[in-house]
């Protein structure tokens, strides 16, 4: 193999080909996608309702294996990966953000990012110093022993994106991280998550029907037909 | 056990109830055990407390003395075994009937020759060697029956004093009492006893078992150790088997409910666990977290149970109930009502291995 590690895109779908039972038929959500998402570039994709969006993040997400074609996380190649290391490759490259911050409501925001540490089995020291430094970055500090009932809507999202920065990942996906914000937090949070991607050289695809993460997106693709084409022009 | 522990420590009420029902079922079975135990102790302590090591019985009587007759001269080919201790032995349940009105006893009456081993304290040799009475069990002391006291014996003309208290515990739950062995054969079969006895019982020293199978075989007897010989305690079976098949019961109910219940929150965590598995957590991850929740909440909730239990055995202990205080059974029931809790609540862990990471973000297809 002659490709050197600096061309290799962090995430890379493949002939990614997905359908799902329809009435009698099967409806086909993504057609043969191919994609790269460069490390630091922010995606923006948009779509339609039930258009597969959530599915095409669910398979480079690793959150499900494609009945055809191939994801490449890293460079190596998913399709035929068992569970177990499907599970260690998420662990090590993914991280993702949800729609409605999707935390755990018995831990403090703190404990949220811990708990990423965690499961990667970091030691604990450094995985406090790891969130807390974290907490600062994101403006959390003063709410770190803030249950999320505790929370309002913004600082969820942005405990969501923080415990999805906690394993230093290579791919970041958001799903709809704006979805349940007014427009002044979504552009908040939207700038916030871009920012970070882009200091951070992940590679970013973030999943929405909503206008405020196009103002910070690097590229944006549409969603139509289970094929991803051009969105038009991004902001920057 | 990162998020079980804090899971347990902000929303313990939910788990208040289940540790509730363990915790109940908990003190159910240590009462149980306790009361288990004293039905026990209380059926066959007379026997625990003779010296004996083994019973010589006629055979197919299966340690029931009602349906053992022997002969003492059966005793002789005992004898012949080195440093054994050797004692014919006389067993029937008789109501005495006090002659002076008062009230009637029912009584356990062991024969017993005079100087034999079986009657090893003082204050029964004593009693024995002299006149024929019967040496009543302390117990009779207590409710006012004196030394001098007559009674006629139920099934006979025969009539004897009280001539002594001593510590003789209990037989199928009617008090023992001793008397001589002729005393005896005299009140089972009046003037024909010809040297019949219900067995022998046996003091045998350690590496006899050759020479008492020899003995056995030449008495035309079957020899049995002492724990067997409380089989034969009436009703002895009967209630363990039921405290058993009760505290069985009690076990199965506690797991399903420990089931049912862990099954039910991880149908509610559905989400949560993709979640985790989301973030790159093993199902071993998962797994641990859910079993040491389900763990602490049973252990917890069963040392509570067992302790408030231990407390109403102590208390009961006092009173006129048949129970016993015994940390090995206690701590075996306590142990047994954790693991088929745990058992139970292996149901959830399928569900559990099956969620898929994908739940995360709502793709169910």
């Amino acid at each position: 193999m002659t490709t050197s590690t600096a061309t290799i895109a962090p995430l890379a779908l493949r002939d990614l080909t997905v359908s799902v039972p329809d009435g009698r038929e099967r409806r086909v959500l993504l057609d043969g996608v191919d994609l790269d998402v460069a490390a630091g570039e922010v995606l923006v994709v948009t779509g339609p309702s039930g258009s597969g969006k959530s599915t095409l993040l669910a398979m480079a997400g690793l959150l499900r294996q494609p009945p055809a074609g191939d994801v490449l996380v890293a460079g190596f190649p998913t399709a035929s990966l068992s569970r177990r290391r499907l599970t260690a490759l998420r662990r090590d490259h993914i991280g993702i953000v949800y729609q409605s911050a999707n935390l755990l409501s018995p831990l403090t925001a703190r404990e949220q990012l811990e708990l990423a540490g965690h499961i990667r089995r970091r030691p604990r020291r450094e995985v406090r110093a790891h969130a807390d430094q974290l907490l600062e970055e994101l403006g959390l500090a003063d709410r770190a022993d803030q249950l999320p009932s505790q929370l309002s809507g913004g600082e969820r999202q942005r405990v969501g994106i923080g415990r999805a920065l906690m394993g230093s990942p290579t791919v970041l996906l958001a799903d709809e991280p704006t979805a349940s914000l007014d427009p002044a937090l979504a552009t908040e949070v939207a700038g916030l998550l871009a920012a970070e991607a882009h200091a951070r050289g992940v590679a970013t695809v973030i999943v929405t029907h909503d206008d405020a993460p196009l103002r910070h997106a690097d590229r944006h693709l549409h969603l139509a037909a289970g094929r991803l084409v051009d969105g038009g022009p991004v902001a920057s | 056990m990162f998020l079980a522990r804090r899971d347990l420590r902000r929303t313990w009420r939910r788990f208040v109830l289940v540790g509730a029902v363990v915790a109940l079922v908990a003190v159910l079975s240590t009462v149980l055990a306790g009361l288990a135990d004293g039905l026990v102790r209380d059926g066959t302590s007379g026997l625990r407390a003779l010296p004996y090591t083994h019973l010589a019985l006629e055979p197919g009587a299966e340690a029931v003395f009602s349906r053992s007759t022997l002969t003492e001269a059966a005793a002789d080919e005992f004898r012949s075994i080195p440093g054994a201790e050797v004692s014919p032995l006389g067993v029937s349940f008789v109501n005495a009937a006090s002659t002076s009105g008062g009230a009637s006893l029912d009584l356990a009456l062991f024969g017993v020759p005079a100087g034999s081993f079986l009657a090893d304290r003082q204050d029964a040799q004593d009693a024995l060697a002299g006149e024929p009475g019967l040496v009543l069990s302390s117990t009779f002391a207590d409710e006012g029956v004196k030394v001098g006291d007559v009674y006629r014996l139920g099934g006979s003309d025969v009539t004897l004093p009280v001539v002594g208290f001593t510590i003789a515990g209990s037989y199928g739950h009617v008090p023992i009492a001793f008397t001589s062995l002729s005393t005896w054969q005299s009140i089972a079969y009046g003037s024909d006893a010809r040297g019949r006895v219900s067995a022998i019982a046996l003091k045998l020293p350690a590496g006899s078992a050759d020479a008492t199978a020899a003995a056995a075989a030449a008495s035309g007897t079957e020899v049995i150790t002492k724990s067997r010989s409380y089989d034969g305690s009436p009703g002895f079976t009967a209630e363990t088997t039921t405290m058993t098949l009760i505290r069985g019961f009690l076990l199965v109910i506690s797991a399903l409910i420990v089931g049912a219940f862990f099954t039910v929150l991880a149908v509610q965590r559905t989400r949560q666990t993709g979640l985790l598995k989301a973030m790159g957590a093993s199902d071993a991850y998962v797994l641990r977290d859910g079993i040491g929740q389900m763990g602490v909440v049973v252990v917890g909730a069963t040392a509570v149970g067992t302790g408030v239990g231990a407390v109403m055995v102590a208390l009961l202990a006092n009173t006129a109930a048949p129970v016993e205080l015994s940390f090995t059974s206690i701590a075996l029931s306590a142990a047994l009502l954790i693991v088929t809790g745990l058992v139970g609540s292996l149901v959830s862990f399928r569900r559990i291995t099956t969620v898929e990471p994908a739940i995360a973000l709502g793709v169910e297809n």
